[in-house]
């Protein structure tokens, strides 16, 4: 068979494959540089970035449970002006669309950070982050109401002609609800899920183990109900969505992407597998192949059929 | 340079002590690039729990053979697989990791200071500045069966003590410290081990305005500073910070501490 066609179009940041970084898991892109070349990547999304800098939560940050990883590290980061002068710049010699994510403390915070990045040539575009559970203001508040996610949205498309993509909590009720308040507010793209929030007891200390006491939860333990949230919202919306949660291996992300994803990303599965993404693409492009599939697009959603 | 080896095969694998383990794998890459008080990250299993790779100091390294050799005790699921594992099978590896010892040094008074597991980077790091300065190994723990028992195999010399006289003196390593100091001029300590046995040395050693460096310990997820989750409390250009072990260290000076 002929060369597989593995490139994808989400909201108009042209990637060379579906495969990407989830944001707090590949630094600024210099961590990985050892063991794969970024340039292989569809995108590469990089840490949280806030308006000021971050130092982060209290230690010990993180914790294991069964197939899974809880963090808190609370959007440690150097601040948007340190990101924009020190690490940035060194993107831009790969061959690569980087997204940006961003997080605020207020609603304004978010239209300020949008429009200081957009002044970068390296950034492609930005992810939205209202969905974190790791600080005590905005973050997961933020992607909590469909009204309060809405707002957000709108302060950044105000302030950038980047592609914005909204990424969306697991900890709600409703995510469809969401969903569709963040694309009725012009969102391009959404991704999801971000983490779940979850917390583990020691019981010989009879204390909370993180120094946070709550944390999110990622890994292979939450991968099926990204896949749901992902199936459910796919089908609502008529933006690409980004999939991402628990994904390891190619089958792990060929499920999102049946599910209804355009792009997916990975995060802990690249703590396990330094070589974890170019695995995944390697993997998808095989399975295509040995399955007659010349487009990976043609698998978008085809779980839907009846 | 990091490098990841999928497939590095296990050639000796022995049990030293209690709950203790000597193993000793193929990974010619990481043999010639180590230094030491660095690390490898390796994945204990295939399965999902325990889900990520557990850190273990490089204990020693034989270049020409590319091999590199690490001590470790079973102290939960991850180290409890690794204890299953078998001479002619193969480790998941990435190494060497981290930010090592000073070991850039001549003709100095060195005192090696290591609390059980502590000892291990130790080892390594005595048998390559050893070649250029004076050493000293201090090693101690709770009793025998924590003292790795071909440990007698290292180049330099060393004093054991344990807490309940079972092997070597009876005290704790700074004890025997502090005696060593009554003897002669020490230049550097170098440490690694338990933490109040590090907040203790470090006490003497600020006291005595001795450089001291320290191999610390954190839960880690990637190993590699991707993830920002193995911070501690420390010092960067004099302002309080959280630094991360798997980077910024896991040996640092004494100063970057936050005590
Ligand atoms: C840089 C570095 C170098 C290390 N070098 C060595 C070495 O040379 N030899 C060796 O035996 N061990 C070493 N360790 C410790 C080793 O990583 C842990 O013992 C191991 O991760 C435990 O995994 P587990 O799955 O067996 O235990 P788990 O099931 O994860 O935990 C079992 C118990 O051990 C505790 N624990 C887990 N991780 C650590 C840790 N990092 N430090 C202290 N307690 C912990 C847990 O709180 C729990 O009570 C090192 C750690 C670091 C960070
Ligand atoms: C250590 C860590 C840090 C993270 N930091 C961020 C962040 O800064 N911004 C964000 O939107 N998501 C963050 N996430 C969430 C991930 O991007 C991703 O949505 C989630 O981990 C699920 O994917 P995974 O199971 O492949 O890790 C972080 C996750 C982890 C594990
Ligand atoms: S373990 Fe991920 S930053 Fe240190």
């Amino acid at each position: 068979m002929k060369e597989v066609k593995l490139s994808v179009d989400v909201a108009g940041i042209q990637m060379k494959n579906p495969v990407m970084t989830a944001s707090g898991t590949f630094g600024f892109g210099e961590v990985y540089e050892d063991f794969f070349s970024n340039e292989l990547l569809g995108a590469m999304v990089v840490k949280g970035v806030t308006l000021k800098a971050r130092k982060g939560n209290s230690a010990p940050r993180l914790v294991e449970t069964p197939a899974g990883l809880i963090n808190s590290i609370g959007l440690e980061n150097p601040g948007v002006k340190v990101v924009l002068q020190e690490l940035l710049p060194s993107l831009k010699k790969y061959d690569v669309p980087v997204i940006v994510n961003i997080s605020g403390n207020v609603v304004e915070e978010y239209g300020e950070l949008a429009g200081l990045l957009s002044s970068s040539s390296v950034v492609k575009g930005l992810e939205v982050n209202i969905s974190c559970p790791n600080v005590k203001e905005g973050g997961m508040a933020f992607g909590s109401s469909p009204e309060m996610a809405a707002k957000v949205i709108r302060e950044v498309k105000k302030s950038t002609n980047l592609p914005v993509i909204a990424k969306l909590s697991p900890n709600v009720t409703n995510v469809v609800e969401i969903a569709l308040a963040v694309e009725e507010a012009g969102a391009d793209a959404i991704s999801l899920i971000n983490t779940l929030l979850g917390m583990v007891i020691d019981i010989k200390r009879k204390k909370p183990v993180l120094g946070n006491i709550m944390g999110g939860l990622s890994g292979p333990a939450v991968r099926p109900v990204a896949v749901r949230m992902v199936w459910q919202v796919a089908q609502r919306v008529k933006v690409p969505v980004i999939g991402m949660g628990g994904i390891s291996t190619a089958e792990d992300a060929l499920q999102f992407i049946m599910a209804g994803a355009t792009a997916v990303a990975i995060g802990t599965g690249q703590f396990v597998n330094p070589c974890c993404c170019v695995d995944v693409i390697k993997g998808l492009e095989d399975f295509c192949r040995k399955n007659g599939i010349k487009n990976i697009n043609d698998l978008r959603g085809v779980a839907w059929n009846e | 340079m990091k490098f990841h080896i999928p497939n590095a095969l296990v050639v000796s694998h022995k049990k030293i002590g209690d709950k203790i383990y000597s193993l000793i794998f193929n990974a010619p890459e990481i043999a010639n690039s180590a230094s030491p008080g660095q690390f490898v990250h390796i994945r204990c299993s295939n399965g999902l729990d325990p889900l990520l790779r557990r850190p273990i100091s490089i204990n020693d390294v034989d270049k020409e053979k590319g091999l590199v050799s690490i001590w470790y005790q079973v102290v939960g699921k991850g180290t409890e697989f690794l204890s299953k594992v078998k001479v002619g099978e193969c480790l998941d590896v990435i190494g060497a990791l981290g930010r090592g010892f000073d070991s850039n040094i001549d003709g100095k008074n060195v005192l090696l200071i290591g609390g059980g597991m502590g000892i291990a980077p130790l080892i390594y790091l005595g048998s390559v500045i050893s070649k250029k300065n004076t050493v000293r190994g201090i090693f101690g723990g709770r009793n025998k069966d924590v003292i790795p028992c071909i440990l007698s195999e290292s180049n330099f010399d060393y004093e054991l003590c344990t807490e309940d006289g079972s092997i070597g003196r009876e005290g704790l390593v700074t004890d025997l410290l502090e005696d060593q100091l009554h003897k002669e001029k020490i230049d550097a300590i170098y440490s690694c081990g338990p933490k109040p046995m590090l907040t203790a040395m470090q006490r003497i050693s600020s006291r005595e305005e001795i450089p001291l460096q320290v191999s610390l310990e954190a839960v880690m997820a990637c190993g590699v500073g991707a993830c920002l989750g193995c911070a501690f409390k420390g010092y960067r250009d004099g302002e309080e910070a959280w630094l991360k072990v798997c980077k910024d260290g896991p040996v640092f000076w004494d100063s970057e501490v936050k005590w």
